[in-house]
């Protein structure tokens, strides 16, 4: 019998658990079992190389022919700009989502009372699974002229006159970090929720503040949930679509619109697919990226 | 220990005052758009400024009639849009379900080269670009020979809804451990009827939160469905933005409104299924 069938799961003692149903099961089991799943996403995974393809041919003969020209129209300026605007409110987008999340997820990881416990996780998931397109429709009134926002600066005395904010990068930030904060949320917290107590009574033991310990104990173990949350909030905004649409227009050309521009009024598939294909590279990078990065905090973790 | 010093200064490792209420002001601050749609769909004014001058229920009324006669300018009725969103969402529960329970029990009881691969492949669909996705499955669908109508935006819906149905499954497999087939194995039960009897109806509550929240994410889709549909397969988030295009008149929040409470009631109830384990994502 195989032993490297032996499961790594452990019991909390720490012993490896003896199974005998894991023991006995061939792989090919596994893989059938797994089939069905997996024809889904291969379509998902060779929908990318369609793209790919598509991105290399003339409009007209896409199937036939080879070309770059494709990639290099987007040197223009007018899609750098936009290839600009989609990073930067992405990463702005994904930094005020974590730190807006650091205090939800941590009362998440620490309520005690089912009721509470049950209310943080609906005011968590009713931004992520409400419609965007109905969330938007809410920014689109607090956002204008005279809208909410507009209101309480004016009676607070902030701004003299109505600020323009539908239409412009900060509204479209606002609605971004809104509709994303849940994903940083939700792996923090379960982050945060692994982290024993003991740690922190140790830390206040020895005199820390609360702050010094959330700042120098509890973060830095949960620095793993941290920094997956992270990724997920930028690449879901790096690639946001019906926030950007309502709230930004043409005005703000974020690059999933550009992409859908070449498809619906232009009809010319190769720019669409070589705008998607830099759109694609570009999230899986910083994916990639802070994929490297959760291993390493989590090797430095454990090895400290 | 003294109970009023605990209540003024809460214990390392419990939830402070200050945590609290930053937790509670940025719940508020993200439930603020949806609030402020169900407000203004009670206006009586027809202009978009908030708060609004007075309240009524004309958009309820201008909606409801929208609904029961609707006109013979619009391309679709918003009855045949639901029935599209209902269709899809159903569809893709099932599918995604029905495909994501054998994965998960595969994924939790075996040990198989290129496991870690395949659970990181299944979490795909949550950082795949959407528009890349509808690009993608537009241009495979119009090279197909045959035209797969309302099952171009199942396929994309399940996509979507795998990351979120296997995982629910996943964790409840988790929870249940071996010893239970084992026992049923010992008692001379095959492994498919062990599965059948013992796990399946343990697996419940995981199987019933993974189909809520694939209709949910179905019932919600808008980016991929917005490349995707075309005019007899609207849903109703689309339909909505089509009215929408030239001019927002306040009627779309009133439907805005019926969707939020069907998905507010789906969340609560999802809630109840996944309880204190928090979802897993």
């Amino acid at each position: 019998m195989n032993s490297a069938v032996l499961s790594s799961r452990r019991s909390p003692t720490g012993a490896p658990q003896p199974s005998a149903a894991r023991l006995s099961l061939p792989h090919a089991r596994a893989w059938l079992m797994l089939a069905p799943v997996m024809v889904f996403l291969v379509v998902l995974a060779s929908a990318a190389f369609v793209v790919i393809r598509m991105s290399l041919g003339t409009s007209g003969h896409e199937w036939h022919s080879f070309t770059l020209v494709n990639y290099a129209n987007l040197l223009d300026p007018y899609f750098m700009k936009s290839l600009w605007l989609t990073l930067k409110l992405a990463f702005q987008s994904t930094v005020l989502a974590v730190l807006l999340g650091i205090p939800v997820a941590l009362a998440m990881a620490r309520a005690k009372s089912p009721i509470v416990k049950r209310l943080l996780l609906a005011g968590v998931l009713l931004p992520l699974l409400v419609n965007l397109l109905l969330q938007s429709y809410g920014w689109l009134i607090i956002l204008g002229p005279s809208g909410l926002l507009n209101h309480a600066l004016l009676a607070i005395g902030l701004v003299q006159q109505p600020v323009q904010w539908l239409y412009r990068p900060s509204g479209v930030l606002l609605g971004l970090v809104q509709t994303a904060f849940p994903l940083a949320v939700l792996p923090m917290s379960s982050a945060m929720k692994s982290v024993s107590q003991v740690y922190e009574e140790a830390a206040a033991t020895l005199g820390a503040s609360r702050f010094q310990t959330l700042r120098h104990v509890l973060l830095p173990i949960a620095m793993p949930g941290i920094l997956s949350g992270s990724m997920l909030v930028f690449a879901y905004n790096a690639s946001a679509f019906a926030v950007p649409l309502l709230l930004g227009g043409r005005r703000v050309p974020m690059l999933s619109l550009l992409v859908h521009d070449e498809v619906a009024p232009l009809l010319n598939w190769p720019a669409a697919s070589a705008a998607g294909v830099v759109l694609m590279a570009t999230t899986m990078s910083v994916t990639a990226l802070s994929q490297i990065l959760v291993q390493r905090s989590q090797r430095a973790l454990w090895s400290k | 220990m003294n109970l009023s010093l605990r209540l003024e200064r809460p214990m390392p490792g419990q939830l402070g005052r200050a945590t609290s209420m930053l937790a509670t002001v940025v719940l508020v601050l993200a439930a603020l758009p949806i609030i402020t749609m169900i407000v203004m769909s009670f206006s009586a004014s027809d202009t978009l400024q908030f708060p609004p001058q007075g309240y009524s229920f004309q958009w309820y009324r201008a909606a409801w009639h929208t609904f029961a006669s609707p006109d013979a300018s619009d391309v679709l009725s918003m009855g045949q849009a639901l029935m599209t969103s209902l269709t899809v969402a159903g569809s893709t529960m099932l599918i995604a379900t029905a495909l994501s329970i054998p994965a998960a029990y595969a994924l939790n009881r075996f040990n198989f080269p290129g496991k870690a691969f395949v659970e990181q492949f299944i979490s795909l669909p949550l950082v795949y670009p959407l528009v890349i996705l509808g690009l993608s499955l537009l241009l495979v669908f119009n090279w197909l020979p045959a035209d797969l109508g309302v099952f171009r935006l199942i396929i994309a819906h399940v996509i979507l809804a795998l990351p979120f149905t296997v995982k629910n499954c996943a964790a409840s497999i988790a929870a249940i451990g071996p010893e239970f087939e084992e026992a049923a194995y010992m008692l001379g039960a095959r492994p498919l009827r062990a599965l059948v009897d013992i796990v399946l109806p343990l697996m419940r509550p995981g199987i019933l939160a993974g189909m809520l929240f694939a209709f949910i994410v179905s019932f919600n889709e808008f980016t991929v469905t917005f490349f995707l549909y075309d005019i007899n397969t609207m849903t109703l988030p689309v339909w909505l933005y089509s009215r929408t295009v030239s001019s927002l008149d306040p009627t779309v929040f009133s439907f805005a409104v019926f969707i939020v409470l069907i998905d507010f009631a789906l969340i609560w109830v999802l809630e109840r299924l996944v309880g204190d384990e928090g979802v897993a994502l």
